[in-house]
């Protein structure tokens, strides 16, 4: 029992010494004089009474928690602290690089860092010009670029780069591949 | 003249009699029919005995808000023209597993009853009620007018009792099967609703687990013209819920499937168009998984939006920030803590229409998380929402100081359920009780009906709601108080209480015993873990014979201790299905 004598009104101590088990939950938690709280143990995170949920809400979250525990984060990019890094080459250029897809926001931000990475100029690569509220891309053809950006997607195929919104694209990308601009017609 | 006006003053009671002597019983039945509320009708009843008896034969609608409270021959013989029966059963607590099983409040007495006296019945809403496949099969075949199925929180059927119902009930319009403890054995009981059945406008079977047949949903979509309401379940893709949404376009409230499927940009795109079709959805549920990629396509959709539910969908921040934008005019928004402070503080400055808010824990139990909402994300809500009258809200911290901004802003609280989930928790920056924070509730909000309340608390917060909460109906306790005195002050003080439910107090004898009288007045008191004893429990018994006392009993406890108290006010006697966990005093 983790109440101390001097601590607990007389009332509250009775009435603890009276329910032995049923206390153990309160007075883990509470000292009532220094007003700490203390973790809970494993046996008593389990239990089915409290907090006050309702067993349908309770299965389904603890369902969610060991998703996402499973998971490589590919899917649940809405983890804080998951990442996608994906290989990315340049046309001619046999080593490759590593980059993490979900440290960036969205394709202007890899665009950047690809050029720096490259050390070519952002405007040479095709991708992202405009974009609209979606993330969406808006190619603009009037332009001549000396790079295409390119990606290989889950079914194996190499798309360009922007045609889907960011989130999208983070679901399907496997490998980034940077190409001459004449080998793509676009 | 003068003379005249006296003799009706000499004698007005007989004037008065003859009044309404002559008023048929026909046409007051007619104007009582109008009267809906059954509060209102409650009051009727007790005027005199010419509307008791106009106010019975015309009443078809009936609410009884615990089953035991009367019997079926009672009800049958005082009401012969029921059409609607609303019934709850179990305690509140049985949600949270504290309720023994088989404990009772299993519907088919009733079922019998109403097959002999109402063979036109109507509709069947039951909470908290043990249904059995039996039961449902019973239903199904012996009332042909039946329209209306509601089963929220029940237990013991399977789908086996609802593919009974949707075999048979050939003018069912709405079947809303919520959160119950159900055996999902197959999908295969939506199969069951014939070729030739289109009457369908509710249909709910988000918490089924097992995957229906498709084809014969879409189906069924398509031919019931008049559905208003779809609520699928998780074995429902996206895909597949694009083809549903554009057979009905005319839904007000969807419940998604599974939001979580790789599309391409295509399929994407028809989703995103389907949802912009369904021009009336005001209600969005489900969204079971969702990634926060698809969300985009609900935008559009989410201008009429009045009410969310995202209770299944585990979003960050940011994502939900995104989507709140979209929301102008939400009423009512439950939504789970991994939002953060954050994502509320954009609920508020998004939602100034907002109602009613609802935040759950999405991870209950590890203490060690510094995730989910403080008291930062309930002020911010406050300022931005000030129409803000329901809160359910699970945190891990809370201040007095908090609390009082919160009332302040928004004092027209009906409904204040607080949840600091670890018990006996005070005010993290004072380290005092928060016996302040719930008396800013009970002095700011008057029009409070309902109350929860958590953390640290002395007696001084049960004298504040004794004091102030007058319109107080509902008031649960977990792990609060000091003694006696406190849950003293709530009986003597709430002339409004209805149910108190009452766990893991110090409160005793003297506590339950000076509740006597005041029991009567109310539905039921529940009291477990707290210092209640077998015989304090049967002198209650013994007074007050038109109350049920009932103690269950725990293993292992000791024999003088009533662990869990059942109290609840009766005209039918003492019930005789008590399992042997139950004893009846």
């Amino acid at each position: 029992m983790i109440f101390s004598s001097s601590s607990s009104s007389p009332s509250l101590a009775a009435a603890v010494s009276n329910n032995n088990e049923r206390r153990d939950l309160m007075s883990t938690c509470t000292d009532l004089n220094l007003g700490l709280s203390i973790s809970l143990s494993p046996e008593q995170r389990q239990r089915l009474d409290w907090p006050p949920i309702k067993s349908l809400l309770r299965s389904t979250l603890n369902k969610l928690a060991e998703k996402a525990d499973e998971n490589d984060g590919r899917h649940h990019h809405s983890q804080q602290y998951g990442s996608l890094f994906v290989k990315v080459y340049m046309e001619g250029i046999p080593i490759g690089r590593k980059l993490d897809l979900f440290a960036h926001h969205g394709y202007n931000a890899l665009v950047t860092t690809l050029s720096h990475m490259f050390t070519i100029k952002t405007t040479n690569i095709l991708c992202p010009d405009d974009s609209d509220d979606h993330g969406r891309v808006v190619h603009s053809s009037s332009k001549d670029y000396q790079y295409v950006l390119t990606y290989q997607d889950k079914e194996g195929d190499w798309m360009m780069v922007g045609d889907v919104p960011w989130e999208m694209f983070l679901t399907t990308v496997k490998r980034l591949k940077i190409t001459r601009a004449g080998r793509c017609h676009s | 003249m003068e003379s005249e006006s006296k003799r009706k003053k000499e004698s007005p009671n007989t004037a008065e009699l003859a009044v309404t002597a002559s008023f048929p019983d026909e046409v007051l039945e007619i104007v009582l029919s109008l009267l809906t509320s059954h509060r209102d009708r409650s009051s009727v009843s007790l005027v005199c005995k010419d509307w008791y008896r106009a106010e019975r034969w015309s009443r078809t609608q009936v609410f009884i808000g615990n089953c035991y409270s009367v019997s079926p021959e009672i009800l049958t013989r005082r009401f012969p023209n029921i059409r609607s029966v609303t019934l709850k059963g179990k305690p509140r607590f049985s949600d949270f597993n504290l309720v023994p099983p088989n404990w009772g409040a299993d519907i088919h007495a009733w079922l019998v009853a109403f097959a002999a006296k109402y063979p036109f019945l109507e509709e069947l809403r039951l909470k908290r009620m043990a249904v059995s496949d039996e039961s449902l099969e019973f239903l199904a075949s012996n009332f042909p007018n039946f329209k209306l199925l509601s089963l929220l929180s029940c237990d013991g059927f399977s789908t086996d009792g609802l593919a009974a119902i949707a075999t048979h009930c050939k003018n069912l319009t709405e079947l809303d099967i919520q959160e119950n403890g159900i055996e999902d054995s197959s999908g295969s009981w939506l199969s069951c609703f014939p070729e030739s059945f289109t009457s369908l406008e509710v249909l709910n079977f988000a918490n089924l687990t097992s995957e229906v047949n498709t084809d014969a949903l879409e189906r069924l979509v398509s031919r019931c013209k008049s559905l208003k309401v779809l609520k699928v379940n998780k074995s429902i893709s996206l895909e597949q819920l694009q083809r549903l949404l554009v057979r009905a376009p005319q839904l007000e409230e969807l419940g998604t499937g599974s939001f979580l499927q790789d599309l391409t940009a295509r399929p994407y795109a028809d989703l995103e168009s389907a949802f912009n079709n369904c021009k009336n959805i005001h209600t969005l549920s489900g969204l079971w998984e969702a990634v926060p990629l698809y969300l985009p396509a609900l935008y559009n959709s989410c201008a009429n939006l009045t009410f969310l539910n995202l209770s299944y969908t585990a979003l960050q921040s940011g994502e939900f920030a995104k989507l709140v934008v979209h929301c102008p005019r939400l009423r009512r928004l439950w939504i789970l803590d991994t939002v953060e402070d954050k994502g509320l503080e954009a609920v508020g400055s998004n939602c100034p229409l907002l109602e009613e808010l609802r935040v759950f824990p999405a991870d209950p139990f590890d203490e060690e998380i510094i995730h989910g909402v403080t008291e930062e994300g309930f002020v911010a809500v406050s300022f931005g929402c000030r129409r803000l009258h329901y809160v359910l809200y699970f945190c891990r911290q809370m201040t007095n100081a908090a609390v009082a901004t919160i009332v302040q802003n928004c004092p027209n609280f009906t409904h204040f359920r607080l949840c600091i989930m670890t018990p006996g928790l005070p005010d993290y920056l004072t380290n005092e009780p928060m016996d302040e924070a719930f008396g800013a509730v009970v002095k700011t909000c008057s029009k409070l009906q309902r109350l929860s309340v958590s953390g640290l608390l002395t007696d001084l917060t049960f004298e504040y709601i004794g004091k102030y909460a007058k319109n107080l109906e509902t008031l649960s306790v977990a792990f609060a108080g000091r003694s006696d005195r406190g849950m003293q002050c709530v009986l003597e003080g709430c002339p409004k209480l209805r149910k108190l439910e009452i766990r893991d107090c110090p409160f005793g004898n003297e506590a339950l015993l000076s509740g006597l009288e005041k029991y009567e007045s109310m539905r039921s008191l529940w009291m477990s873990a707290c210092n209640v004893t077998m015989n304090a429990c049967r002198r209650l018994a013994k007074q007050m014979p038109r109350l049920n006392v009932e103690v269950m009993k725990e293993d292992g406890s000791d024999d003088s201790q009533a662990d869990k108290v059942y109290i609840y006010r009766t005209v039918a006697g003492p019930r005789r299905d008590a399992p042997p966990s139950v004893l009846t005093l």
